[in-house]
């Protein structure tokens, strides 16, 4: 096999699901990133709680481990995904808990004296975090929060131990049969790394634009 | 005549640091009182505690016959709520040290951010506004420039007109110019004695620039270890001061 043909054979098989699966847990570990980071921060030690349960068990436990246990543990009681929202939900669930960390260490280091600032002003709480608050924070998290796209991205690839045919499950399939390893898995790796290509892009501009103005 | 503000019994402890202990002190509509003293004397504190950014350990504070920190609820005297709190804060204004502008907003926008979003003000009259006021402080070159790119003067002046623009029946000025390089005290200066000299706002000016609070303050209140330590017309307190602290204190800025 030519390496064009292997470079064909690994994209029209696999790479819909690589990107499927990053695209849709990436919005679910951002969500989640937030509404736990920020309840990580409630005034209400339940709230807090419970989002620091979700967290720390997220984050001390594999991601691999998380997947098969969502994949084969729970139909046991009764609760059954598909793969794909099984690779979804595993690395959106994983992704939102270090997602959440960057979330609320940034809303924690802006300064004090923006929060004084707005309360002289008379804003709620609501208006503050969403008109001051955030805005700051969101450009101090995006360096931050474009590695972990890439982190997640890379992670996909566990999908493939899960039936799912991604680039990873594909590329060994291909090479089970054409025995070709050097060249599928250089060829993995390079398709891997231009998907992470506008990733970074996106984060450099959305940092540029942010921090327009800004010292 | 009956005080604006009105500070009764009020206490401040953090940890086991007592930084007011029982000021009794009262601000009269339209007053301009300058607040004097020692760095961690408690005047910065008494600011802090009328914009609701601290609350006191003890005492009670009024603001035009009402209760900052309490509200009365069936008769009974309880902590005040964050409605209670936003109504009473309403009539506040405060300028910081560190000014605190909106690092991602321009000048225009930093002033007219609170028109808008809590004056529910239309964008326009904002900008009216928030422009008139930008005028006032000398900035109308600096509308669509960032925080990053202006002087310290020019911060602090900005800073002024975001407090301005919220038409504050109270202003509070937590020493506004030291933080500023000593050729950029004089502009700071400049707008709020035009401020002062409007004569409808009741001003607490928290400064170390003794001068300037004999040129504009109607009364001086000299701060020490968390008491009032001596107060009276400027006249009084700097040409004649009655006790030996504030004798001290005086000496040694000079």
């Amino acid at each position: 096999m030519s390496t064009f043909e292997i470079f064909i054979a690994l994209v029209k098989g696999g790479i819909q699901v690589t990107i499927q699966v990053t695209f849709f847990s990436t919005i679910l570990a951002v969500i989640l990133g937030f509404i736990s980071g920020l309840a990580r921060m409630s005034r209400y030690k339940i709230i807090r709680f419970i989002s620091g349960a979700y967290i720390e068990i997220f984050r001390g436990t594999s991601l691999l481990v998380q997947l098969f246990w969502i994949y084969f543990a729970l139909p046991i009681i009764g609760i059954r995904f598909s793969p794909i929202s099984t690779g979804i939900l595993a690395i959106g669930l994983n992704y939102g808990a270090y997602c959440s960390e960057i979330v609320r260490s940034a809303i924690q280091s802006v300064p004090a004296g923006q929060t004084e600032a707005c309360i002289a002003l008379n804003m709620t709480k609501a208006q503050r975090m969403r008109r001051v608050i955030l805005p700051q924070a969101f450009t101090m998290m995006l360096p931050n929060l474009g590695n972990q796209l890439i982190e997640l991205l890379k992670s996909t690839s566990l999908v493939s131990m899960i039936t799912l045919n991604d680039l990873t499950y594909q590329g060994n399939i291909l090479n089970a049969t054409t025995l070709e390893t050097t060249k599928i898995y250089t060829m993995l790796l390079a398709i891997y790394f231009i998907i992470a290509l506008p990733i970074t892009q996106c984060t450099k501009f959305l940092e540029r634009k942010f921090s327009e103005g800004r010292a | 005549m009956t005080p604006i503000v009105s500070y009764k019994k009020i206490t401040k402890v953090y940890d086991e640091l007592e930084v007011l202990k029982g000021i009794d002190f009262d601000i009269y509509p339209a007053e301009k009182v300058a607040l004097i003293g020692p760095s961690g004397s408690g005047k910065t504190t008494l600011a802090r505690l009328l914009m609701t950014l601290e609350k006191p350990t003890s005492g009670t504070i009024e603001v035009e016959g009402e209760y900052l920190w309490h509200e009365e609820i069936n008769g009974k005297l309880v902590k005040a709520g964050n409605k209670h709190l936003r109504k009473m804060r309403k009539d506040i204004g405060m300028v910081f040290q560190h000014f605190y502008l909106f690092p991602h907003m321009t000048v225009l926008k930093n002033v007219m951010e609170a028109p808008v979003t809590v004056l529910g003000m239309s964008k326009k009259e904002a900008r009216n506004q928030a422009e008139e006021m930008i005028e006032k402080v000398g900035l109308e070159d600096k509308l669509d420039v960032y925080p990053s790119q202006l002087s310290g003067g020019q911060k602090q002046r900005v800073a002024i007109a975001r407090a301005l623009v919220m038409k504050p029946k109270i202003m509070l000025f937590d020493e506004p110019t030291s933080a500023l390089d000593p050729e950029l005290v004089g502009e700071v200066l400049d707008v709020i004695k035009e401020i002062a000299d409007e004569g409808d706002m009741t001003m607490l000016l928290i400064t170390h620039e003794m001068d300037f609070a004999k040129e504009i303050a109607d009364r001086v209140a000299f701060f020490n270890e968390g008491v009032i330590a001596e107060q009276g017309s400027p006249e009084e307190l700097f040409n004649n001061p009655k006790t030996a602290r504030l004798q001290s204190f005086l000496s040694r800025l000079n």
